[in-house]
């Protein structure tokens, strides 16, 4: 907004220069007004001619930006053709033009122009068709990287299919969408052609008829402005130039923030702050690992309601235990996991609740002893390890970074020795040690994060959907793998999938969620066999049983709710096939169905 | 292997891109007007010996090529004549030797006079590209690390501001500032410093090109604090610099071993294709500070109407850029080890 009012003000002044230039640019006043400073008659001061700077000024406007305009279009135009071409057709086309561009592209662009308006003369068309020619490589490259990723969308393909001719495609299918980005390098190109037109004319090379931002530098530049110490005659055109480019990029940024809006947020933004829980903690039992006490996370973004993404969990791990977290897409489970780790994003906040590990409140700690307890107590193997492993570092150098930094007497010339040993553990050969990311199958990413996990021999470690990517087969290998560890190293994995099958078969314990809180957790005995939660019921009636070929699968009508858009009582209520008045306003308290055995629903106090 | 086969083929292409520069540097200056030898070579008050002897001097009795006996105006010719014979394959046979022909002004070789000038403009924009890289990179990497904090806003403004700076009006604003606080403002060294002890002599040149690369730097690491900048942001939110957080590396650690090499690699290819436009600043910084480099040589080459010069000139410059552009491509493929899979 503001690059596009500085844009259009400078325009305006360049289209009505008659009105707001005071003298006539060509009257010159006299010897005796030469290098005048600025005053209420000459605003900007005069000149080496004893001209009025801000007339000349604003008549420079009209040269520099039609300069601009004029040349940028010849470019927009030769590289849009270009990129549109290379891109639709391909083949030898796209080869010869992109080749062609490479080599412009290098070619340094400037001393090409001095030396051929020095060869030709410098009239003012001549300098517009050198910088136009000249400055088509960039949109060429862009246009035709669009037009690729277009040209393979299905509207087009379909449109081809119904026999639709190249032009009309062209016209009609790829234009509208290359457009954008078209017009976004157009202002960049025109900025760049400005700042081209003032340089060369600073270099003497413009048309002596005409008067341009960059001539008038060059005029004061060379003729005294220095030596008298005039600066307004260097200054005011230089800020002319630098307004009009300062605007069109401005205008750039703001056009390429509205066709690819980004969230401008990442990983190393600090949290927010943790909310502590005015009321005491419960006592820990001695054989809980992890526990965690009413936990609550929002996710608070500027101007909109905080979305109650966890509401009200509690869970506790027990040594060598398996725990099944399962639940729809967008229940709260991953959010869950990251906040034990204190992990968020930076939208995320912990509200209420604690989290004790070994006895030590997580929720309590400086982001410093936080660092100690991450991957040495608890690690994370996250879902689809394609992105979770750095794609420029060896394999085997992420294991051994965690070793260093988690085990600090750990001798280093064993590292890797126990690296090695780590990946023989999920059955990565050896030589597969100092590979990089990308030499690797999906399967064995993934086994490569789990033998990443174990390397400073956590407790605990939780593994978020950690075959969600992968082929049957591999998901088997994986879980097996898991599984067989657990046994082997004594460890406690929470596990997180939509999967109740897998559940049934590895988990000791389940802990259903629905919409960011508890709908049951039990054993998995309990929870398999004697549902008390709609949701756990309905959720195992759309699961198929082996046991029972015949039964009929159905699967539950609706969507889970959205957690910025909370239903006011049960979440559960708009889908629930025992719904009652009750539970479109109150939200059901949890209640203990037997040792061990919790599920929120108002079913369960009336039957009681 | 394929890794040694990609850097064979950038070899390859960047032999082949020097020879299209040469072929266009010939032509340009055969097609288009305005060279006065060859223009007083038409020049009707000339007697006919005069304009014989111009012609043999600068090899103009020579057919330009194969079937053309000149290209302006164009004149088609024998296309039976001895392609060594030729003006094309003269030009190519001295430039194997490291000849650049004769200057209209001087009658010095081109070579020796421009070969001084290269290296000076090396010198400034080597000196200004280490300088606003370093700079660009560290702003750029605080702006990213600290998003939309007061520390950010500030770079980006400051940087889009620097970026949007035509280069000569900088040097002269900071030319304005230097004369007045004393700074030396103009040339590469103090006449009479060649006698003095050599520490001394580069204390001096030092102190002349402070302020020609201090604009310089300005001017580029504005763009390069904005690309640092937005690609470190790209990084730092993927998902293995959540694994990094999670395996409780700090905030330092995660930048310096899983941030900066791969937000570096966006930032090397725009150094790359930067490069041939950066030399139009240095050009415009040289003419600003009187700095005998190659560009000041091509401006003084267009006013005296010095051809020779400025076609060579213009060679060694177009050909410094296609190497150095080269071995910006050799970095990213050392430092991104997914290039050979492609």
């Amino acid at each position: 907004m503001i690059g596009l009012s500085m844009l259009v003000t400078m325009i305006l002044v360049a289209a009505f220069a008659p009105v707001f230039a005071p003298y006539d640019r060509i009257e010159a006043i006299g010897i005796s007004d030469i290098y005048k400073p600025p005053s209420a008659q000459h605003w900007f001061g005069t000149d080496d001619a004893g001209q009025d700077v801000f007339s000349n000024f604003v008549y420079g406007a009209r040269v520099s930006l039609t300069v601009g305009f004029v040349a940028a279009l010849i470019s927009i135009l030769i590289g849009g053709t270009f990129g549109l071409v290379a891109g639709f057709f391909g083949g030898r086309w796209e080869n010869f033009l992109m080749r062609f561009t490479d080599i412009m592209l290098v070619i340094p662009d400037l001393p090409l122009m001095v030396v051929i308006i020095a060869l030709t003369k410098p009239s003012i068309l001549n300098i517009i068709f050198v910088i136009g020619l000249l400055g088509w490589t960039t949109t060429a490259r862009v246009v035709r990287s669009q037009t690729l990723a277009v040209k393979s969308r299905k509207f087009v393909l379909r449109a081809r299919a119904i026999g639709a001719g190249r032009l009309h495609i062209i016209t009609h299918h790829i234009l509208p969408l290359v457009m954008p980005i078209l017009v976004v390098q157009a202002v960049l190109v025109i900025s760049l052609a400005i700042l081209n037109e003032s340089t060369l004319a600073f270099f003497g090379l413009s048309d002596p008829t005409t008067l341009s931002w960059g001539q008038m530098l060059n005029y004061a530049f060379g003729r005294g402005a220095m030596s008298t110490r005039s600066w307004w005659a260097l200054v005011f055109p230089g800020l002319g130039i630098v307004w009009v480019v300062l605007g069109l990029i401005l205008l750039g940024q703001g056009l390429e923030k509205v066709l690819n809006p980004r969230l401008e947020t990442h990983h190393l933004m600090p949290g927010k702050p943790v909310v502590r829980s005015e009321a005491e903690a419960k006592p820990v039992p001695p054989w809980s690992l992890l526990e965690v006490q009413n936990l609550s996370i929002n996710y608070i973004n500027e101007g909109q309601p905080p979305a109650r993404a966890v509401e009200n969990v509690s869970f506790s791990l027990k040594e060598g235990e398996l725990l099944g977290l399962v639940g729809e897409s967008g229940c709260g489970k991953t959010t869950l996991m990251l906040a034990l780790l204190r992990l968020l994003p930076s939208a995320g906040q912990i509200i209420n609740g604690r989290v004790f590990f070994k006895g030590t409140d997580l929720t309590a700690l400086s982001e410093s002893r936080m660092n100690e307890f991450r991957w040495s107590g608890i690690s994370i193997v996250f879902q689809g390890a394609m992105n979770a492993l750095n794609p420029v570092r060896t394999v085997g150098d992420q294991i051994a970074e965690a070793i260093v930094k988690h085990i600090p007497g750990f001798p280093r010339n064993a590292i890797p020795a126990r690296v090695t040993e780590l990946l023989d553990l999920v059955g990565i050969a050896a030589d597969h040690r100092d590979q990089y990311p990308h030499q690797y199958s999906g399967g064995m990413r993934q086994r490569a994060m789990i033998a990443m996990a174990l390397a400073c021999n956590p407790q605990v470690i939780i593994a978020d959907e950690p075959t969600t990517a992968l082929d049957v087969m591999i998901q088997a290998q994986i879980l097996e793998l898991l599984d067989s560890l657990r046994k082997k190293l004594g460890l406690s994995i929470i596990f997180v999938t939509h999967d109740l099958g897998i559940v049934a078969e590895m988990c000791d314990r389940v802990l259903v969620m629905y919409g960011g809180v508890t709908a049951e957790y039990a054993d998995v005995d309990a929870t398999y066999n004697d549902p008390k939660h709609p949701y756990t019921q309905e959720l195992i009636k759309a699961f198929p049983d082996l046991t029972k070929p015949k039964k009929k699968l159905s699967s539950i009508p609706g969507y889970p709710p959205r957690l910025d858009d909370l239903p006011p009582g049960c979440r559960f209520a708009p889908r629930c096939p025992a719904v009652f008045d009750r539970c479109h306003t109150e939200l059901p308290a949890l209640h203990t169905v037997a040792d061990g055995h919790v599920a929120s629903c108002h079913l369960l106090e009336k039957t009681r | 292997m394929n890794r040694t086969r990609a850097v064979l083929r950038k070899t390859a292409w960047a032999v082949f891109t020097i020879f299209f520069v040469i072929i266009l540097n010939f032509f340009l200056f055969r097609v288009l007007p305005g060279d006065p030898a060859r223009a007083g070579v038409r020049d009707p008050r000339l007697k006919k010996e005069a304009v014989e002897a111009l012609r043999v001097r600068f090899g103009l009795d020579k057919p330009v090529i194969n079937c053309f006996e000149s290209l302006n105006p164009i004149k088609v010719g024998s296309c039976d004549v001895n392609p060594l014979d030729t003006q094309f394959f003269i030009y190519v046979r001295n430039l194997l030797q490291g000849e650049l022909g004769f200057s209209y002004h001087t009658n010095r070789p081109v070579a020796d006079m421009l070969a001084e000038r290269l290296w000076n403009t090396v010198l400034l924009i080597g000196a200004g590209q280490i300088l606003s890289i370093i700079l660009g990179m560290g702003l750029g990497m605080f702006a990213a690390w600290k998003a939309r904090t007061a520390l950010d806003y500030g770079a980006v403004s400051a940087s889009l501001v620097a970026w949007s700076l035509p280069t000569f009006w900088l040097g002269i604003i900071l030319l304005f500032w230097g004369s007045a606080s004393g700074l030396p403002v103009a040339g590469k060294a103090t006449p009479g410093m060649s006698s003095m002890p050599l520490l001394q002599q580069w204390a001096d040149i030092a102190r002349h090109m402070f302020l020609p690369t201090l604009t310089y730097t300005i001017v580029y690491m504005g763009e390069y604090t904005l690309i640092m900048r937005s690609s470190l942001v790209d990084v730092l939110s993927e998902d293995y610099i959540l694994t990094a957080k999670a395996k409780g590396l700090n905030a330092v650690q995660i930048l310096r071993d899983h941030a900066m090499k791969n937000a570096m690699l966006p930032l090397v290819t725009v150094i790359a294709i930067n490069l041939g436009f950066t030399v139009a600043g240095a050009f415009a910084i040289e003419r600003v500070f009187s700095w005998p480099g190659l560009g000041d040589a091509i401006i003084e080459a267009v006013a005296r109407r010095d051809f020779p010069i400025l076609q060579g000139a213009f060679l060694l410059i177009a050909v410094s850029v296609i190497i150095a552009n080269f071995l910006a491509d050799l970095t990213y493929t050392w430092l991104d080890p997914r290039v050979e899979v492609e």
